[in-house]
């Protein structure tokens, strides 16, 4: 049973984000969240309806000035197309790390696998492998109607060979990105929260004192998800529902705890939030403790399997 | 609060969150503005800080369980990642290095693959070549028949010497563009993206562009228009076909790194061998490109025979100085 439980919030878990250990020279992994395959399309659909406005620019601009047979323009169009596009991608990431115009609205990035600053080459080849992997497929499936059998079945599997490769892979990479050794990640926004065990004041720690043994019922996993629930309380946007909502779950919670830690002194209703702040400053010191003593808890399960085995 | 309990990770915090607020400050101008136009202060801050915000989220991995802390030094770590090891590159120097450095190196460490490019198009040329004379209907069976544009057994040697010294209509510009997307760009591009599959796609398809140009060579030979024909190819078909038997070389590396990984991962192998690959094929572009202005503007300006056969080798003489001569390091 709570072998079950256990896996199935693992589960939960890395379903919700694709999330990758990455690691600098520094030698401390940093996690990225890898982009999806939609943000991806979203990117290059941008980047191709930029590419496609720069170039309608010059041809009319061409058309305007000189060229006025219909078949050249077309034919210099396509042209313009293909030179402009190939230096456009790589120029855009080499020289904004990693972001072209796109990338940079949906906020993703390419970042080199290996750790290292993204290098030329491996730029390169990724945007040029994007003809084959990118353009090929999309000029592929205008042109097939007019294909016969044979060539309709080799164009269908070139575009499914493509688009395997980033549903498959791991970090949703393409062929190209394979072959440079890059992923694209979501840029990592960094905001700081305040420090809820300084929420608590003396007076309240000394209103709600803890025995050490009713400390030992849960461990980080738990003491992180009612951090997330009393943060959601500093938040500047709170309508009077959710704050209706988050009192409710707060005095379930607060039942909740004090049946387990056995906690028998009443509490009147009003003070629940100040109750659940403290118990985290305390629970949270606790834990700390325990760990810097080699004795690291992840979560209630651990815990009771490990009551379990001592008394065995 | 004044009053708040400080237990221990929450005074590590308190130490350092101004530290990190200033390499948070720091980041969004790096982001901003490129690490380029960070004033000197910043640019030797951003180092320091990022390397202690680093150490502090290991710090804090250990000690701390402060879920919002943890958050935020992680974001602000790779976000100073980032800052910190962006590429530092120019497009000057970009530039002036591939063609003076990388690609001639590259060009000579490929150099055996190289030449068996070319010998697949040689082979091939002088099997079309043989078999034209045996029997003129392999003619047919070589060229599509788009591309003879009525170049066969069947026309005139009037025909075929009008077409050599015409004065196109359309020239320039347009012939330029339709050029590039015609037959050998994208025989160059599939010879070598197919060269990962084992080599022998490059090789077979280097050596059937051989058998193509043989008999055509060999149509025009036996009509008497042998210099003719070298004049009208040689103008701009010594970049062309070296740019397809440099693609061929690119291939075939990609290939034998399938093929042959050694004590390395295929992958890993062709990772390695990728980088040249690269190169070779971006000489290759380059060579196509250089190519479609020679016989955009240069064949209809240049009718002489003798002309022609002076501009094609003496830029082939050209391209094959930079190949060896340029970037040698002396040691």
């Amino acid at each position: 049973m709570t072998q079950k439980a256990r896996t199935k919030r693992v589960v939960r878990k890395s379903n919700l984000r694709l999330i990758e250990d990455f690691m600098p020279p520094e030698g401390v992994p940093i996690t990225f969240e890898t982009a999806g395959l939609g943000v991806r399309l979203g990117a290059q659909i941008l980047d191709i309806l930029i590419t496609f406005l720069f170039v309608i620019a010059i041809v009319i601009m061409l058309a305007i000035v000189d060229l006025s047979r219909g078949e050249t323009v077309m034919a210099v169009g396509s042209l313009l197309f293909f030179f402009i596009r190939i230096p456009y991608y790589i120029l855009t990431e080499l020289f904004w790390n990693g972001e072209t115009l796109g990338k940079r609205m949906l906020k993703i990035k390419v970042v080199s696998a290996d750790g290292r600053s993204l290098t030329p080459h491996a730029v390169v080849v990724r945007n040029l492998t994007k003809e084959a992997e990118v353009f090929l497929p999309i000029a592929l499936m205008f042109t097939m109607p007019g294909m016969d059998g044979w060539g309709v079945l080799a164009s269908l599997a070139w575009i499914g060979a493509c688009l395997i490769g980033p549903f498959f892979s791991k970090k949703r990479q393409r062929l190209g990105d394979f072959i440079a050794g890059t992923y694209v990640i979501h840029k990592p926004v960094a905001r700081l929260l305040p420090d809820l065990s300084r929420a608590t004041t003396v007076q309240h720690a000394e209103r709600f004192a803890f025995m050490p043994h009713q400390m030992d019922h849960y461990g980080a996993y738990e003491l992180q998800t009612l951090e997330t629930l009393l943060q959601r309380d500093t938040s500047k946007t709170v309508t009077y529902e959710t704050r209706r909502r988050n009192e409710e779950t707060m005095d379930a919670i607060v039942t909740r705890i004090r049946r387990k830690i056995d906690y028998s002194d009443p509490i009147e209703k009003k003070d629940h939030r100040d109750f659940l702040k403290a118990f985290y400053a305390a629970q949270r010191a606790h834990l700390e403790q325990r760990q810097l003593f080699g004795d690291k808890r992840d979560d209630k399960y651990q815990l009771a399997e490990r009551n379990k085995n001592n008394g065995a | 609060m004044d009053n708040a309990v400080l237990i221990r990770s929450a005074r590590f915090r308190q130490e350092r969150e101004n530290d990190w607020a200033r390499l948070e400050q720091i980041v969004t101008a790096a982001e901003k503005r490129g690490v380029h136009n960070l004033s000197y202060d910043d640019a030797r801050d951003l180092a320091s800080l990022y390397r202690q915000a680093a150490n502090s989220l290991s710090v804090a991995r250990e000690i701390s369980l402060d879920k919002a802390l943890l958050q935020y030094l992680e974001a602000l770590t790779a976000r100073a990642y980032l800052a910190v090891y962006a590429p530092q590159e120019r497009l000057g120097g970009l530039v002036s290095r591939f063609f003076l450095k990388s690609a001639p190196q590259a060009m000579r460490r490929s150099a055996l693959f190289v030449l068996m490019g070319f010998l697949a198009m040689f082979l091939g040329a002088v099997a079309g070549y043989l078999l034209f004379l045996e029997n003129p209907s392999w003619y047919d069976v070589f060229l599509p028949a788009d591309l003879a544009g009525g170049r066969g057994p069947g026309a005139s040697t009037e025909y075929l010497r009008s077409v050599i010294y015409q004065d196109e209509a359309h020239s320039g510009l347009g012939a330029f563009a339709s050029f590039l997307f015609s037959h050998n760009t994208r025989i160059a591009i599939f010879v070598f993206g197919l060269g990962i599959f084992a080599c022998a796609p490059a090789f077979l398809l280097t050596f059937y562009n051989g058998l193509i140009f043989g008999a055509f060579v060999a149509l025009h030979v036996e009509r008497g228009l042998g210099w003719d024909i070298a004049g009208w190819l040689s103008i701009h078909g010594v970049t062309e076909l070296s740019a397809i038997c440099i693609a061929c070389g690119g291939g075939l590396k990609l290939g034998s790194a399938v093929l042959f990984p050694g004590q390395r991962l295929r992958t890993e192998a062709l990772r390695e061998e990728g980088k040249d690959a690269v190169k070779l094929a971006i000489v290759a572009a380059i060579m196509l490109f250089a190519a479609a202005i020679l016989e955009g503007f240069g064949r209809q300006l240049v009718q002489d025979m003798n002309t022609r056969l002076i501009i094609g080798w003496g830029i082939g003489a050209l391209w094959l100085s930079w190949f060896v001569f340029v970037g040698r390091e002396n040691k």
